[in-house]
């Protein structure tokens, strides 16, 4: 065995160099194979491939309702391009323009404007006819006025953003003198609950996600799959980056705590963020009442947001100037998501957004849980940690009730 | 020192997030997708007046004569009445040939392209008239792909009702011969199985069967009222008369006071179970499948259901613009409305030449 060993290293160094061009030839050549295929399809003469017949397929992703006119942005998702023909509102057909111009390839999108008379809070069904006479629709559930950036507007979405984002988690933040106080096996309890907490917040924003891209979002865009590799990629981003934090705090204990509030932190954030989304989303396409109530149960649903901040926090020095940058770091973000999601939605940045906090708020589970494991000497199924992760998922299902 | 480096750093990790974010807003308000564009500007008129600029394309209904590959004011007045010859006990023959196709593609209204099955490359088919008794020979010559026939509304010998008889696609050729009758206005269509995919691509046209005393001198016209299921959802996506939807609306029919004006009218609509004409600002007589010479109403609207036809007439006392449509409105606003101008009648010159 040993003799193999050396011999095969002796002959690895002899051949180096030549080894080394006939490894860069081996990563190379199956490429070169790729790239003839494809020429090949693609290439001249190439008519043996053309089996069954591509339809058009167009979707109409946003639907604005200005002062007379309707306007809807359409995106050819189709395998081939189409060209818009007409534009009918409630199965009526009405003169229209289309900007920048009717031709669109795969993927492009265009402007369609019609100008009607519509009536606010009545549903309608908008019809894009392309040139084969093939008829896409999309239903509005109730017409609602198009949001147009107004500095009243920005400040009511603030002030919306602030209700539902920073309020909540600064109040969930005042939990962290009980948290200090409370024994070892309490502690575990509360760290416990914020991955309950955590994970429920992860669900919650794959599906919206998810929602989202079923609703909006064009099959070809693979919505489901998005969102996967979005989370995926958005977790193993921030695990890595995260891990980098942790181990440069690691030289000192008061630093490793704050390190991972402040994850939590990020993580919350980009889900605000997604949440503020939706909201000013919702606002702006009429489909929810903006209820007093409804406020409320995002008030009351993100406090619970604090105390995962505030949990590993508790265990550190009290800095309440970090505590309060904390806390907008979670929270503001809801402001931000509610001014896009108001003003220049697209479901395709909501769908990315709410897969990116999902994934973000993965990692952060994995880091609270790793720690639970350091602070508890691998116990991980003490009653403490299970009744802790259960009762995060219950509160945040039962205060989710609130919100839809 | 050494810790307070490290707080800096994370505080200005935090700044810098907060940061990030506030950018990734500013960047999504500041650019949102697709609309761009800056050139000519475009204006068009909406159904109900407004006027629109645009930096784009118009899509509007408006057919240009530019575009017309079907002209329905040419269909409108142009009757064919077939090559004529005289037997020998004097009978009038009538002889006609109609050519049956199913590949063309025709834009049936601006952008929209349709696979048409048609008689003579047109929908409807061209209108055939001819005198009760005359005798019809229509030599039928199938250069489709699929079989079809013509079958004629009317009296005729069972061999001749186009139904059991498929001619073959490339090529395939019949000859329908009849005596015309009864006097009125009829349908022919194909009457090959599926018998509403073969009518709502468009094999249909008018027979026009004159009484043997003629009718009074008229401005005649021929509207078939139809529609286009250019989805196949077997829902139309387009109502008209004579096939393209609006066309009358933007160019109107031209017409005199004191003027008689006698419409046929053949409603050749499937899926819906009916359709109607109302007309503006007057009454017509209506003569039920044109079989009788006293009108059995005077009204400004009736009801059609599938093959349904007759005449009407009607003279204007005013000049000026006056609207035809579907009052189902649903119709008329998928392209079944049209309009009539009315012009002052400059006495001598259209009283002649029509109906004969």
């Amino acid at each position: 065995m040993k003799t193999k060993k050396v011999y095969g290293l002796k002959d690895m160094e002899v051949s180096n160099k030549y080894s080394k061009g006939k490894l860069i030839a081996s990563g190379v050549i199956p490429f070169a194979f790729l790239i003839i295929l494809i020429a090949y399809i693609f290439g001249p003469g190439s008519e043996l491939l053309d089996l069954g017949i591509p339809l058009p397929e167009i979707t109409m992703e946003k639907v604005d309702f200005l002062d007379s006119e309707i306007q809807v942005t359409v995106r050819n998702t189709g395998p081939i391009p189409v060209e818009i023909a007409m534009a009918d509102i409630n199965d009526r057909i009405q003169p229209a323009a289309v900007e920048p111009d009717r031709y669109l390839e795969r993927y492009e999108t265009a402007l369609v404007r019609i100008p009607f008379e519509w009536n606010e809070a009545e549903p309608y069904r908008i019809g894009i006819t392309v040139e084969d006479g093939t008829r896409f629709e999309k239903e509005i559930e109730a017409a609602a006025p198009a949001l147009e950036p107004s500095l009243e507007l920005v400040g009511f979405f603030a002030i919306i953003g602030t209700y539902v984002g920073i309020i909540p988690v600064m109040i969930g933040l005042l939990w962290l003198p009980f948290i200090k106080r409370i024994s070892k096996q309490k502690y575990h309890f509360f760290l416990a609950l914020t991955v309950g907490l955590l994970l429920f917040l992860a669900i919650d924003s794959i599906e919206e996600a998810l929602d989202v891209s079923n609703e909006s979002l064009a099959k070809s865009f693979n919505g489901t799959l998005l969102v996967a590799t979005v989370v995926v990629l958005s977790f193993l981003g921030l695990y890595y980056s995260g891990e980098k934090i942790v181990k440069r705090a690691e030289s000192s204990k008061l630093a490793k705590p704050v390190a991972i509030a402040l994850m939590i932190s990020i993580g919350i954030g980009l889900h605000n963020f997604g949440e503020g989304l939706a909201i000013g989303a919702s606002v702006g396409l009429g489909s929810i009442a903006f209820s007093t109530f409804l406020i409320v149960g995002f008030a009351l649903h993100n406090t619970t947001e604090g105390i995962a901040i505030a949990a590993p926090m508790s265990r550190g020095k009290l800095m309440i100037g970090k505590l309060i940058a904390m806390g907008l770091i979670a929270g503001s973000p809801a402001i931000f998501g509610a001014w896009v999601g108001g003003f220049v939605y697209s479901p395709f940045t909501s769908v990315i957004f709410l897969a990116i906090g999902a994934g973000a708020i993965f990692q952060v589970i994995v880091v609270i849980m790793k720690w639970i494991k350091e602070e508890s000497q691998n116990n991980m199924s003490s009653s403490a940690v299970i009744s802790g992760f259960a009762v995060g998922m219950l509160v945040m299902y039962l205060t989710s009730i609130f919100v839809y | 020192m050494n810790l307070l480096m490290k707080i800096k750093s994370r505080s200005g990790i935090m700044m810098m997030s907060m940061f990030v974010i506030i950018a990734i807003s500013i960047l999504f308000i500041a650019i949102p997708e697709g609309i761009n564009a800056q050139q000519a500007e475009k204006v068009f008129v909406t159904h109900s007046g407004a006027v629109v600029k645009t930096t784009g394309e118009i899509l509007d209904p408006l057919y240009t004569s530019a575009t017309v590959e079907f002209d329905p004011m040419e269909y409108l007045r142009d009757f064919n009445y077939g090559r004529i010859s005289q037997l020998a006990d004097g009978t009038t023959l009538r002889e006609y040939t109609l050519i049956a196709r199913d590949d063309e593609i025709m834009e049936v209204s601006p952008g929209i392209f349709y696979n048409v099955w048609s008689y003579n490359g047109t929908v409807p088919g061209p209108t055939i008239r001819a005198t009760e008794g005359d005798i019809v020979r229509v030599k039928f010559i199938n250069n489709g792909e699929k079989e079809h026939t013509i079958h004629f509304h009317g009296i005729h010998p069972a061999e001749m009702d186009g139904v059991f008889e498929p001619v073959g696609g490339n090529g395939g050729q019949f000859v329908y011969e009849f005596i015309a009758g009864p006097a009125g206005v009829h349908p022919y269509h194909c009457h090959v199985m599926p018998l509403e995919e073969h009518i709502v691509h468009g094999l249909y046209g008018v027979f026009i069967v004159d009484p043997k005393e003629k009718r009074p001198p008229a401005d005649e016209m021929v509207m078939v009222l139809n529609g286009l299921d250019t989805d196949f959802d077997t829902e139309n996506n387009f109502y008209a008369a004579n096939t393209i939807p609006f066309y009358y609306q933007h160019h109107p029919i031209q017409i005199n006071t004191d003027e008689l004006i006698r419409i046929y009218v053949v409603n050749m609509v499937e899926f819906d179970p009916i359709n109607n004409f109302h007309l503006h600002g007057n009454l017509y007589k209506y003569y039920p499948t044109g079989t009788d010479i006293v009108p059995s109403f005077y009204t400004d609207m009736i009801t059609l259901s599938q093959t349904e036809r007759g005449i009407m007439e009607f003279e204007y006392k005013y000049p000026g613009k006056y609207l035809f449509h579907a009052h189902k409105v649903e119709f008329s606003e998928k392209g079944w409305v049209g309009i009539f101008m009315v012009n002052e009648n400059k006495k001598g010159i259209w009283s002649e030449g029509y109906g004969s």
